[in-house]
């Protein structure tokens, strides 16, 4: 029968279990450097979930285990076990627990949607930017700057990023992974999503920063992706200086 | 070579009809001034083929004579043709849905060991990005169909009648014409390379599944035609459960198994016409030009997308709920126990139903849908999680204590409790709208929905597999070498989708053919693992041929369970018992003194 020193040893694994979770999470990355301000919410939400996880995933474990190696029989067993139907306690706890924690991650990821789209009061200092797919490329124009190119995304550090992002053919989408945000490139609509470049860097040495279409988008889906370049805001102002001059020259296009 | 009669007459029959609808589009065309076109002349052809095919395997002897005032007769005889033809009999239906469906999984396996060839370098590999997509899109709609079709067309049909103590289902022709559509989707998906393949994935979003090769107009009317067959099937299981339970067999009676297949064909009656309509839609756009997703005719290609998950995602449960059905029976029987928490599981098994309707559009987190609508679909999607966890509370309350009986079938159905854990878990990540922004279309999805439908889904298969082997060939499998099965397709599953979250984390977006260096090293040991792990069903198919064809003579119930299935012959005779069954208690009443789930015994109705 079940003694008291099978339910300490139930706790004991579990907790143990649970903390070497929650540590692993502490202790390795689990994405590659962000670059972006609004990168830093997205994967704050992603250590808390995961540290999360780790009592549930503890429990369940640690449960099935110790049932597996305590309660085994070798061959056929010589009879039944009790006869024991449910236990409204431990049924209405367990549903009260789950259901706070889904109560708890609902408001913790509206409030992590709400900050991550925390622009509107800032929309009019923004830098927009068009990124149009099309199969299978990428095309990016900064209309209030008269530049236009295919060549790489572009970008000044600690500037606050509106992509409008479309498409002329079929559904693409605009995913920059060290930035974490993605958004759907649809034809006949324009959509829209805020970055905040945080950090220099370029693709060449940070194949996060790249536009990566992330819909299937036929033959060239896979390597439909742009090289990311962010860089301080003079070099930035010298780069569509250059890009401007290039484009009044028409051999140079 | 009788016995390939009416499939060789089907065949004949279904080539007429694909001759007449040819010749019937080519005859429209010209009328209206037009060149004949292969697609409106494939879609004709296929229509006027499906019935030829359908008359010819025997559904004219069976049903369609009495439409014209003639007497139904039986094709030939019984014995093993009866397996190749038009046959009533839901012990047959079973089987030839479990064979059907376990060759296309294996099939669709090779198929996925192909992309992992493919992977195994970053830049262009040995298929190339074209023939990559293809494949891809082929691996991912035969398995879509293989999970929802293995258990609610092959144990559902076997076993539900018997558990519940019926002669046949509530509509044994409609379940024979169920099961006869499959053969023509099958045949549309693996002859549509020919015309071009498909390279839009399962889900087949426009504009692009209007503008890519005809092979996506074979997989539009193989889709519609399997939708066909599911919504009969569902309409089928609900109809048997509710009319055709042996006395005494109330609802608060009915083994798990068919609590939980009842609940998965209510969704499959009453959402798949809303994919048939998507799909359709993308039909006529291709076939007649209408400009239902072409932006520039007023289009909207994402009313296509809401359309689609309206059914897609509704139907993850139509693969899952009879899975936790399967593990949860397996769980309760090899621990000697009653089912922990019975009336909980069946009030989650509702409730997941009604909540599985109103969860789709999480899939359109980044589709550009307004912030707004985001929060009411998380809500609804992580709400999800309480039914699902009283499924665990289920398996650790059954198990707990119990005296565990630790055969291959157990084995599986421990297996898919765990695997399940991490599917349902990782799916909290993809619910969370911030964490799904950064994760749609990775590799984290690719590995959370196999670690559900394989881990969860294909485990619980095989744990039924198992544990009705002998009750189907009535012979007993060989339990070392499925022991075998179980603990290398474990160790080598686990390990081969727990690197692919690691690589989604990584970056590493799904459905591409090429990927950037970084991800060279996590993409190979993948590679190498899935070929690892493709080894484990070699265990298998020799374990259940060398078993079917001479194994030991199994007894009527060597598993010593209780429910009706086990209380008649193996196998069944055709009308399943010998005397009609009356049931007395719950089934799973194990250590209760005295108590009998069923009596099958001349008289006791009178």
């Amino acid at each position: 029968m079940v003694t008291r020193r099978d339910l300490f040893l139930l706790a004991t694994a579990w907790a143990l279990l649970t903390t070497a979770g929650v540590v692993l999470v502490i202790a390795v990355p689990l994405f590659p450097p962000p670059a972006a301000q609004e990168a830093r919410v997205i994967d704050g939400a992603m250590g808390l979930l995961t540290a999360l996880s780790a009592p549930v995933f503890a429990l369940v474990v640690v449960g099935l285990g110790y049932c597996l190696v305590r309660f085994r029989r070798p061959g056929v067993p010589d009879g039944d076990g009790p006869p024991l139907r449910g236990h409204l306690g431990l049924e209405l706890t367990w549903v009260a627990v789950t259901l706070a924690l889904v109560v708890f991650l609902a408001f913790y990821g509206s409030f992590s949607l709400v900050e991550l789209r925390a622009h509107a009061e800032h929309e009019q200092d923004a830098l927009v930017v068009q990124a149009t797919g099309s199969q299978w490329f990428w095309e990016f124009s900064y209309p209030d700057l008269g530049v236009r190119t295919r060549e790489a995304l572009v970008l000044p550090v600690g500037q606050r990023v509106r992509f409008q992002v479309l498409a002329t053919d079929v559904v693409h989408s605009f995913w920059v992974p060290a930035f974490r945000v993605k958004i759907d490139a649809v034809p006949g609509l324009v959509t829209s999503v805020v970055a905040t470049p945080d950090r220099i860097g370029q693709f060449q040495q940070d194949e996060d920063l790249r536009v990566q279409c992330a819909e299937l988008c036929g033959l060239g889906h896979g390597a439909m992706a742009s090289p990311v370049v962010i860089v301080e805001p003079h070099e930035f102002q010298a780069w569509i200086a250059e890009q401007r001059e290039r484009q009044l020259r028409p051999q140079g296009r | 070579m009788a016995a390939f009669f009416p499939v060789a007459r089907g065949v004949l029959l279904a080539t007429i009809g694909f001759g007449a609808g040819v010749g019937l589009a080519a005859a429209l065309r010209r009328a209206s001034g037009e060149t004949p076109a292969l697609e409106p002349a494939l879609a004709l052809g296929y229509l006027f083929a499906l019935p030829g095919w359908l008359l010819g395997v025997g559904l004219w002897e069976a049903w369609a004579r009495e439409w014209f005032g003639l007497p139904v007769k039986e094709l030939g005889p019984g014995g093993p043709q009866r397996y190749l033809r038009f046959t009533t009999d839901h012990k047959v239906i079973g089987v030839q849905y479990l064979i059907t469906f376990l060759v296309l999984f294996l099939l669709a396996g090779l198929l996925a060991l192909l992309m992992r060839l493919e992977l195994m370098t970053p830049g262009r590999g040995t298929l190339g990005p074209g023939p990559f997509n293809s494949v891809m899109s082929l691996h991912g709609i035969i398995m879509i169909a293989v999970a929802v079709a293995t258990i609610m067309g092959g144990f559902a049909n076997y076993v539900l009648p018997l558990l519940i103590g019926a002669e046949d289902v509530a509509f044994p022709r409609v379940n024979a014409l169920s099961y006869w559509l499959i053969p023509p989707v099958a045949v549309l998906l693996i002859v549509s390379p020919f015309f071009g393949g498909f390279d839009s994935g399962w889900t087949a979003y426009p504009p692009l599944s209007v503008v890519n090769a005809p092979g996506q107009l074979l997989f539009l009317l193989a889709f519609i035609t399997f939708g066909l067959s599911s919504i009969l099937g569902g309409l089928n299981f609900v109809a048997t459960v509710v009319a055709l339970r042996a006395p005494g067999m109330t609802w608060g009676r009915l083994p798990i198994f068919v609590w939980s297949v009842f609940s998965a064909a209510i969704i499959s009656l009453t959402a798949t016409q809303f994919v048939a309509t998507a799909l359709l839609t993308v039909v006529l756009e291709r076939v007649l030009g209408m400009g239902f997703y072409r932006a520039e005719e007023g289009g909207a290609p994402l009313l296509y997308q809401h359309l689609f998950w309206f059914y897609s995602h509704p139907a993850v449960y139509i693969m899952i709920l009879p899975a936790f059905g399967l593990a949860l029976e397996v769980l309760t029987h090899f621990s000697r126990k009653p089912l922990f928490a019975y009336k909980w599981v069946v009030g989650s098994f509702l409730s997941i139903v009604a909540l599985s309707f109103i969860v789709w559009a999480h899939h359109l987190y980044t589709s550009g849908m307004p912030d707004a609508l985001h929060i009411p679909f998380m809500v609804t999607t992580e709400l999800i999680s309480v039914p699902t966890g009283l499924v665990f509370l289920s398996a650790l309350g059954t198990l707990w204590l119990g005296r565990l009986w630790l055969t291959t079938p157990m084995l599986f159905a421990v297996g898919f409790v765990f695997n399940f854990l991490i599917g349902g878990i990782t799916g909290i990540f993809l619910a969370d709208v911030p964490t799904d922004i950064h994760l749609q279309d990775t590799y984290f999805v690719v590995a959370h929905f196999h670690y559900t439908i394989m881990g969860g889904e294909i485990f619980a298969i095989f744990a039924g597999i198992y544990y009705w082997f002998p009750k189907m060939t009535g012979r007993m499998y060989s339990e070392r070498l499925g022991q075998v099965h179980f603990l290398w397709m474990f160790l080598a599953y686990n390990a081969t989708f727990l690197a692919m979250f690691w690589l989604g984390l990584q970056g590493m977006n799904r459905r591409v053919a090429e990927y950037p260096a970084g991800l060279a090293g996590g993409n190979l040991v993948v590679g190498l693992l899935s070929f690892l792990l493709a080894a484990s069903f070699l265990v298998f198919v020799y374990n259940a041929l060398r078993s079917w064809a001479r194994g030991p003579e199994a007894e009527a119930n060597p598993w010593r369970a209780r429910t009706l299935e086990w209380q008649t012959s193996s196998p069944p005779p055709h009308t399943n018992f010998a005397h009609p069954p009356f049931v007395h208690d719950h089934p799973y009443d194990y250590g209760v003194p005295g108590s009998v789930h069923g009596v099958i015994a001349p008289g006791i109705h009178g």
